[in-house]
């Protein structure tokens, strides 16, 4: 059997996902990526080992991406998690897509064609407004778990409207919103809303649209929320926040496939 | 020898004033057959500390980072101050330099005619040559014809060096990084011709080889500053093919002209330049140069690597990429600021750029 581990070191977290030859994924972690990139990398990989019941040799090739993915001397190479979120959705969905990925500290939407080749994309710049670093300043301020923000926006009978997407100006809208009684719950509503104007103010988004990513995967509202402004249903892959690390992995064993090709020929 | 112990070298040894030139274009064989050294000033690296209390905070780094080495004190070297009339903000820059700050140097204009240039603007922009050298001429003392003669050949013979530069890198035949090659290429900043001629062709001779074998793309927007794009690109196995950046190409690959009169050879070589932004050519003219470049050097993509806030290039982007996508050149728009490096996000993107066109 052949392995291939894909690992995304994001802002936030470190995902690693491990594939046999077919794509199964065999093993999987998720964890916080903290300080330490390399070693956040190489935890995540010692879990996902654990669970797929494998050893460290048995995995011939890692592929690296996101925030962190040139700080891990173990990996073989390195893919941007551009390319790692377009191959790990199209892998789950081979048709034209948008995808958009919300990540910890980035947003992406990635145009790819009914090949899989990525014909354009666009990434916010500095700003972290539509990001879940925006959503994590947030539970900050409000003193919430970030775990319950999804489960309260579904509660919410109501939606505060906020007219910024600047974490900072925002931070102050949702103070003077609580000064006028609003509901917390409204509150929540209103921020997701506030991600999702951001994301579509990024690009255009044509044909099947795809999220991907650690903020739509623990907070599903947002998908529904999505997917009513766009008024189109909106695909999610089985383990959104794994997209990157799966990508990355499968864009290794694609990689390792060709090499024997080309030892062969 | 840095530009500083070189610009100090110039005065004391060979017994030039040196003149400060904000960007762009501006003829520079009138300077030196005045003897007057040019030191162009468009990167400078000092801190941002006192400019802000001058400009509005739109104005772009360009003019920030020029406005801050004359307030720092540490432009002392240049003799007196020439500024091109390129854009609104270098204008004002102008302004606020002459007729504000207290300057206590001779601070010299100079206007170029913008598209579309006519049989008018030819005989405008001769008389502003003279008009440059009548007003230099109390700094430098009256300008002979035939040392004009001398140095506009002088002139062409650099532009004939930077040809052959840009023509090996297009056709794959040197063997330089992307931070080597414009490293030398913006020697031409400071350098006096009778140094630049001999820097160039030791350089051609020296990089003569082959370009890696990676992605090829072209650099538009005003120059290569942040610098770190270039490493960037070098590391990812990337080459800049071409460019079409205002410090560079748009000013450096002139046509010669066969004109006796050096006023004449100056007026055609103004007017064949490569379309600019900043003289107000129409995109059409823009697009057809960056596609043939494209064509001739190999480039698959077109990185436009901005100075924020810099009205005359942002005006002419939005068309120049849907126009460049549409006939199949993939293109990446990096808005920056100069000497602040590049962001993780930044570095992200080119480097997801290389793999989209690589694939």
């Amino acid at each position: 059997m052949t392995v291939a581990g894909g690992i995304d070191i994001g802002a936030s977290a470190t995902k690693v996902a491990l594939l046999n030859e077919r794509g199964d994924l065999l093993g999987s972690a998720v964890l916080r990526s903290g300080v330490d990139f390399a070693l956040s990398a190489s935890r995540g990989l010692d879990q996902a080992l654990k669970e797929a019941g494998l050893e460290p040799h048995q995995v011939r090739v890692i592929f690296t991406c996101g925030y962190g993915r040139n700080n891990v001397p173990f990996a073989h190479q390195t893919r941007t998690e551009i390319a790692a979120h377009a191959t790990g959705a199209y892998r789950h969905f081979p048709r034209a897509l948008t995808v958009i990925d919300i990540g910890g500290q980035d947003n992406k939407i990635i145009k790819v064609d009914a090949d899989g080749r990525r014909t354009s994309f666009k990434m916010n710049r500095k700003c972290a407004a539509g990001t879940g670093a925006f959503l994590e300043e947030m539970a900050l301020r409000l003193d919430l778990d970030l775990r319950h923000f999804d489960s309260l926006a579904r509660r919410a009978e109501d939606e505060a409207i906020l007219g910024s997407y600047c974490t900072v100006f925002t931070a102050s809208e949702v103070l003077s919103k609580i000064r006028e009684g609003v509901a917390v719950e409204a509150l929540i509503k209103g921020l997701f809303r506030s991600v999702v104007k951001r994301v579509l103010e990024m690009d255009l988004m044509e044909g099947q649209v795809v999220m991907t990513g650690g903020v739509v995967a623990h907070n599903p509202y947002l998908l529904e929320m999505m997917q009513e402004s766009l008024g189109q249903p909106v695909l999610v892959p089985p383990r959104p926040q794994l997209t990157g690390a799966e990508g990355a992995a499968w864009l290794a064993l694609k990689s390792l496939a060709q090499d024997n090709r080309q030892a062969g020929a | 020898m840095d530009r500083q112990e070189y610009l100090r070298s110039q005065k004391e040894d060979k017994g030039r004033k040196v003149c400060g030139v904000f960007p762009a274009q501006y003829p520079k064989e009138i300077l030196w057959a005045l003897n007057l050294a040019p030191a162009e000033i468009w990167d400078p690296p000092v801190s941002p500390e006192l400019a802000a209390g001058h400009l509005q905070p739109y104005i772009c780094s360009v003019v920030r980072q020029g406005l801050e080495l004359l307030l720092q004190g540490k432009a002392g070297v240049c003799d007196a101050f020439l500024f091109p009339h390129t854009c609104d903000s270098i204008q004002n820059l102008a302004s606020v330099v002459n007729d504000y700050i207290g300057l206590d140097k001779p601070c010299h204009f100079f206007y170029h005619p913008k598209a579309p240039h006519g049989a008018a603007a030819k005989v405008y922009y001769q008389e502003q040559l003279k008009a440059l050298a009548r007003g230099l001429e109390p700094l430098a003392g009256p300008l002979r014809e035939d040392e004009l003669k001398r140095r506009v050949a002088q002139g062409q013979r650099v532009a004939e060096l930077y040809g052959q530069l840009y023509g090996q890198r297009a056709a794959g035949r040197l063997a330089c990084s992307n931070a080597g090659f414009y490293q030398a290429a913006r020697r031409g900043e400071y350098l006096f011709p009778d140094d630049l001629v001999p820097y160039l062709e030791g350089f051609l001779q020296g990089a003569q080889g082959t370009a890696p074998a990676g992605p090829r793309v072209l650099l538009s927007g005003v120059l290569p500053n942040p610098p770190e794009i270039l490493t960037l690109l070098d590391d990812l196995g990337a080459t800049v093919a071409a460019d079409d950046l205002l410090a560079c190409s748009r000013r450096l690959l002139i046509p010669p002209s066969a004109a006796n009169d050096p006023w004449q050879a100056l007026t055609e070589q103004y007017f064949a330049m490569p379309p600019c932004s900043s003289k107000g050519s129409p995109f059409s003219e823009r697009l057809d140069f960056i596609l043939g470049q494209c064509h001739k050097s190999g480039a698959t993509g077109v990185i436009f690597y901005l100075v924020k806030f810099c009205e005359p290039e942002l005006f002419d982007v939005p068309i120049l990429t849907e126009e460049l996508k549409k006939r199949g050149l993939p293109c990446l728009t990096l808005d920056v600021e100069l000497n602040q490096g590049l962001s993780g996000q930044m570095s992200t993107r080119v480097e997801a750029f290389l793999e989209m066109i690589n694939s």
